[in-house]
C-alpha cells in the first residue's frame, strides 16, 4: 500500500514542522492570554529575510539563515514591546494591533518584492524511505524540528525562566506573588516564539512557495491545533499537531490541496461544538 | 413553614479541591438564614451553585418545589431568585439606572412596569440621586446600594447577599440591614453569606456555619458562639 | 417632580440636525458632484453599513466580529453564484443572498459566540482567508471564479440599456448614489435606536461583565445572537450591493485589509458604541483615503495600519463617557415621568 505510507509519512514530517509552529503560538497565546496575529508574518518575514541576505547582501546561506531568523525573533520582541504590552488593557486591542502589524508586514513585502513567490535553495539530495524517495532537505527539516522540540520542553521545564514562563501562563497574579514580573516573561516569549516562527518560515521556503500573505494559512493551522489541543497544554498539542498533519495530508492526496484548507475550519468548529475548552484541553 | 429552598448533597469540585462536600440546607419562606465560615470554606461557592452561576458536580438544587439545578442563571432570577456578588459588581460604564434598570427590563415585558420597579428599587436604596451617575464615581457604600437594587428589582422570593456588610463603617450596616428587614417584612427570602457572625446575631434566625466545604453547625446564632467547634474553627479570628 | 414627557415640537427640534444632515448628504449630486467622486460616496455608503454592522456588535460588546469580510464576501459570493449557474440578475438574487450569508454565518459561528470572545475572533478573522485559498485553488477555482473573479451585470443595467449609451453611466451612479444613501439612511437609524435601546444596553452590559449580565437575569445567548444576527444583516447586505455594483465579483471582498480594516478604524477612530462617531469616521476616511492617493499611493494602507495600531494604544476607551452625558437627561426623564406605590 504505497499510499498510505505516503500519508503516513508526509503526514508526520508535516505534523513535526506544525509542532514547532504551533508551539510558539501557544506559547505566546498562554502567556498573553490572547493569540499573536502577528505571528505567521514572522514566518514569512524570516524566509524573506534569509532570501534577502543570500542573494543582495550576498551572504551565504548557512550564515544567512540563522540571521533571518534571529532577525525574526527581534522583529517579535519589538511586536511583543511596542504593539501588544501597551495594549494588554484592553483585549480587543491585541488583536487589532498585531493583525495591524500582520498586514503592515504583508504590504511592505508586496512592495519591495512583488507577488512573485521567494524560493530558498533546497539541501541536495535524495534519500529513500519505506521505499518512497524523500528529499534530504525534508530529513534536515525533521530534525532541526526535533531539536527545537526538545529544546523548548527542556527550557520549559529545567530553567528557572520556563519555569517563570509557566507559572504566568497559568495564572498572572499568582506567578506576580512569586516574585515574578510577567512583563519581563512576556519579553521573553515574544523573542523565544518569534525565532521558533523563524525556524519553521525558513525550513518549509524551499518546500513551499513564500508569498507575502503566506503566513496566513499557518496561523489558521495553529489555532486549530491549539483549540484542538488546548491552550499551553505540551502534550495536548503534540497530538493534535500529529492528528493536524495526517488528517491534511489524507484530504490532500484524496481530495486536493484546495480542499485541505478547510481542514482547519472543521477542526476548530467540531471542536468548539463538542468540548468548547479543546478537545485534549483541561476542564475550566 | 414551607420550605422555599432545599439543597440536597450539594458537592463542587475545582480539580482535587472540594469547595463543597456533600452540603444540604432548607430555607423555609420569609426566612433569613445565615451563612457564616473562615475564607475559602466555600461560602461564594454555595452562593454560585444556588444562583446557576456554577452547576454542581453533585446533588440537586430545588426551589419552589421544583429541580433548578440544570437551568441557567437568569432563568433562575426569572423564577426568584437574585443575587449579589462579594465585593460589589456593577458595569462600571453603565449608569446606575441602567445597572437596575437591564434586570428589570429582562424579567418584566411591559416597559411601564419595568420602569416603574427599577424606580421603587432605587428609591427603597435611596439612589435616586445618583441614578444618572456612573459606578466608578460612586463610594462603596453607594455601590453595595447599587447591587442591592439590582437584585431586588426583578421582584425575587430569594435574596442571596455575599458579604454585604464587608467594607462598611457601622452606620452603612444599619442601613443595609434596615432595607433587608424591610423587604423581609414584605415575604421576601433572605441567604445573607458572612464572615463575621456579629451582624447575623440581630438579622438572622437561624445559622449554618461552613468549614472546608462542610457543614458543621446548624442552628439559632446564640447557639453557633457556644458550639465548640465553631469555636474552634473561628479561633484566632474571633467568632463576634 | 411632574414632568411630561417632552412635546412633539420639542422632540422633533431634538432631530433638526440629523434630518438636516441626511437631506443635506443626498443633496450632494445636486452641486454638481458626479463622476468618480459619486463613485466614491456610494462606495462610502456600502462601507457605512459594515461600519454599522460592526459598531453594533463589537462597539457594545468588545466581541471583535471580525468575521464581517466573511460575511460580506459570502453574500457577493451568492450574488455573482446565483446569476452564473441560475441566469438572476442582481435585482432579484440581493435578498436571498443576504438570507444565504446570514444562515451560513450563524451556523459557522454559532458555536464560537457561545463560547468565548477569543475563540470567536480569531476564527472570524481567519475565516475568509480560508475562503480566499478555497476559491483561488484547484478544483474550486474552476466552480468559483479563481482569481479572475464572476462577472455578472450590474445592478439596474437593463434599465440603463433603454437609455441612450452617452446617458448610461451617469444614470446608474446617479441610481447607485441615491439607493445605497437610501439604505445606509434607514440602517444608521435602525441602528442608532436599537443602539441606545435597553437591547443596546444589554449588548454593552455583556461586554462589561459577562458572568454578571446573566447572572442578573439577562439572557446572554439570546441577546448575543440577536445582536450578531442583526450585525450580520447589514454586512450581508453591505456585500451584497458591492457585488451588484461593482461587479466582477472577486476574493478582493473577502480580504480583510479591504472589507474590515476601514470599518474597524472608522469605529474605533469614531469612539466604540456611540453609531453616530464611526460613521461620520467612516465617510471623513474613505474621502482622505482617495485625497492621500495622490500622495502617497499605495503607502496609504500601511498609513492606514499604523493609525489604527497609535489610536488603539492612545485612547483606549475615553469615548465611554460621550455615551454617559449623553444619556443623563434621558434618565432624568425616565425617573420622572412614572409614578410608583
Ligand atoms: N472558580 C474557582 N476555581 C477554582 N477554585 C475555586 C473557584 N472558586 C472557589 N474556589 C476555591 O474553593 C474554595 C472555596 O471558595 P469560596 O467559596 O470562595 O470561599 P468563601 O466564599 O467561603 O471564602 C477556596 O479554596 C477557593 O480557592
Ligand atoms: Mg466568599
Amino acid at each position: 500500500m504505497g499510499e498510505l505510507e505516503y500519508i503516513l509519512l508526509f503526514g508526520l514530517f508535516h505534523s513535526v514542522t506544525y509542532l514547532v509552529f504551533s508551539l510558539g503560538f501557544s506559547l505566546v497565546f498562554g502567556v498573553a492570554r490572547l493569540p499573536n496575529l502577528a505571528y505567521g508574518s514572522l514566518y514569512v518575514l524570516s524566509s524573506y529575510l534569509a532570501h534577502a541576505l543570500s542573494s543582495y547582501a550576498g551572504l551565504e546561506m548557512y550564515w544567512a539563515v540563522p540571521t533571518a531568523v534571529l532577525l525574526a525573533g527581534a522583529v517579535s520582541l519589538v511586536v511583543g514591546e511596542l504593539v501588544v504590552k501597551p495594549a494588554l488593557k484592553m483585549p480587543v486591542s491585541v488583536f487589532i494591533t498585531t493583525m495591524a502589524v500582520a498586514y503592515i508586514v504583508e504590504e511592505v513585502l508586496n512592495m519591495l518584492m512583488g507577488l512573485r513567490p521567494v524560493v530558498l535553495s533546497l539541501y541536495p539530495g535524495t534519500s529513500s524511505i519505506l521505499g518512497i524517495a524523500v528529499s534530504n532537505h525534508w530529513l534536515l527539516v525533521v530534525g532541526v524540528c526535533i531539536l527545537m522540540v526538545i529544546s523548548l520542553t527542556i527550557f520549559l521545564l529545567r530553567t528557572s525562566t520556563g519555569r517563570a514562563i509557566r507559572a504566568v501562563a497559568e495564572s498572572w497574579e499568582e506567578s506576580m506573588r512569586l516574585g515574578i514580573d510577567p512583563l519581563r516573561v512576556l519579553r521573553v516569549t515574544f523573542l523565544v516564539t518569534g525565532i521558533y516562527a523563524g525556524v519553521t518560515g525558513v525550513l518549509l521556503a524551499p518546500l513551499k512557495a513564500m508569498t507575502p500573505s503566506a503566513g496566513w494559512s499557518p496561523l489558521f493551522a495553529a489555532f486549530a491545533i491549539v483549540v484542538l489541543g488546548g491552550v499551553g497544554n505540551l502534550i495536548g498539542t503534540v497530538v493534535a499537531s500529529v492528528i493536524y498533519g495526517l488528517l491534511e495530508q489524507a484530504v490532500v492526496y484524496f481530495l486536493g490541496g484546495g480542499i485541505a484548507r478547510v481542514v482547519p475550519l472543521l477542526i476548530v468548529v467540531l471542536t468548539l461544538v463538542v468540548r468548547p475548552q479543546g478537545l485534549l484541553g483541561r476542564g475550566e | 413553614m414551607s420550605s422555599l429552598l432545599v439543597c440536597e448533597g450539594v458537592t463542587k469540585r475545582f480539580g482535587g479541591l472540594v469547595a463543597l462536600n456533600n452540603v444540604s440546607i432548607e430555607v423555609g419562606k420569609g426566612e433569613i438564614l445565615g451563612i457564616i465560615g473562615p475564607n475559602g470554606s466555600g461560602k461564594t461557592t454555595l452562593i454560585n451553585v444556588i444562583s446557576g452561576v456554577l452547576l454542581p458536580d453533585d446533588g440537586r438544587v430545588i426551589f419552589d418545589g421544583k429541580d433548578v439545578s440544570k437551568l441557567k442563571p437568569h432563568v433562575r432570577v426569572s423564577l426568584g431568585i437574585s443575587r449579589t456578588f462579594q465585593g460589589s459588581r456593577v458595569y462600571p460604564y453603565l449608569p446606575v439606572y441602567y445597572n437596575v434598570a437591564l434586570s428589570a427590563r429582562s424579567v418584566y415585558r411591559d416597559p411601564e412596569i419595568a420602569r416603574a420597579k427599577t424606580n421603587w428599587a432605587l428609591t427603597v436604596t435611596k439612589l435616586i440621586a445618583e441614578a444618572v451617575e456612573l459606578p466608578i464615581n460612586l463610594t462603596p457604600f453607594k455601590l453595595r446600594m447599587v447591587e442591592i437594587a439590582r437584585a431586588i428589582v426583578t421582584n425575587p422570593k430569594l435574596v442571596l447577599l455575599d458579604e454585604p456588610f464587608a467594607g462598611l463603617s457601622a452606620e452603612e450596616v444599619e442601613e443595609v440591614i434596615k432595607i433587608i428587614n424591610k423587604l423581609n417584612n414584605l415575604g421576601v427570602t433572605f441567604i445573607i453569606v458572612e464572615h463575621k457572625l456579629r451582624y447575623l446575631m440581630k438579622l438572622a434566625e437561624r445559622v449554618v456555619v461552613l468549614n472546608n466545604g462542610i457543614k458543621i453547625f446548624e442552628g439559632p446564632p446564640s447557639e453557633a458562639i457556644k458550639d465548640r467547634e465553631v469555636i474552634q474553627v473561628y479561633l484566632g479570628g474571633g467568632v463576634s | 417632580m411632574a414632568f411630561a414627557k417632552p412635546s412633539i415640537k420639542r422632540r422633533l427640534v431634538r432631530y433638526v440636525p440629523s434630518i438636516t444632515i441626511m437631506v443635506a448628504y443626498s443633496c450632494i449630486p445636486l452641486l454638481g458632484i458626479r463622476g468618480f467622486w459619486l463613485d466614491v460616496l456610494t462606495r462610502a455608503n456600502i462601507f457605512a453599513l459594515l461600519t454599522l454592522s460592526l459598531d453594533l456588535y463589537s462597539g457594545t460588546t468588545f466581541y471583535l466580529n471580525l468575521g464581517i469580510s466573511f460575511i460580506a464576501g459570502s453574500s457577493a459570493y451568492v450574488v455573482a453564484l446565483l446569476y452564473r449557474y441560475l441566469g438572476m440578475v442582481p435585482e432579484y438574487s440581493i435578498i436571498p443572498a443576504i438570507a444565504v450569508a446570514i444562515a451560513l454565518s450563524t451556523v459557522i459561528f454559532l458555536p464560537s459566540i457561545r463560547v468565548r470572545g477569543v475563540y470567536f475572533s480569531v476564527l472570524s478573522l481567519l475565516l475568509p482567508l480560508i475562503m480566499v485559498s478555497l476559491i483561488t485553488s484547484q478544483p474550486l477555482s474552476l466552480y468559483l471564479g479563481g482569481e479572475g473573479g464572476i462577472p455578472l451585470p450590474s445592478l439596474f443595467s437593463s434599465y440603463a440599456r433603454m437609455l441612450p449609451p452617452r446617458e448610461r453611466i451617469p444614470f446608474l451612479q446617479l441610481t447607485w448614489f441615491y439607493l445605497t444613501t437610501a439604505l445606509t439612511i434607514v440602517a444608521a437609524v435602525l441602528s442608532y435606536k436599537l443602539a441606545y435601546s435597553n437591547f443596546g444596553f444589554m449588548l454593552r452590559a455583556i461586554g462589561q461583565d459577562e458572568e454578571l449580565a446573566e447572572a442578573s437575569g439577562i439572557d446572554t445567548t439570546r441577546v448575543k445572537l440577536l445582536g450578531f444576527l442583526v450585525s450580520s444583516t447589514l454586512a450581508a447586505t453591505a456585500g451584497a450591493l458591492y457585488a451588484a455594483i461593482r461587479p466582477p465579483v472577486t476574493v478582493d471582498v473577502l480580504i480583510p485589509a479591504n472589507t474590515l480594516v476601514p470599518p474597524l478604524t472608522a469605529v474605533i477612530l469614531g469612539g466604540m458604541g456611540t453609531i453616530i462617531g464611526p460613521l461620520a469616521t467612516n465617510y471623513i476616511t474613505i474621502v482622505a483615503y482617495e485625497l492621500l492617493w495622490d500622495a502617497i499611493g499605495r503607502w496609504r494602507t500601511i498609513a492606514y495600519m499604523l493609525l489604527l495600531i497609535v489610536l488603539v494604544i492612545l485612547k483606549p476607551q475615553g469615548v465611554v463617557f460621550h455615551i454617559y452625558l449623553k444619556l443623563r437627561k434621558a434618565i432624568a426623564t425616565k425617573l420622572s415621568s412614572v409614578t410608583w406605590r
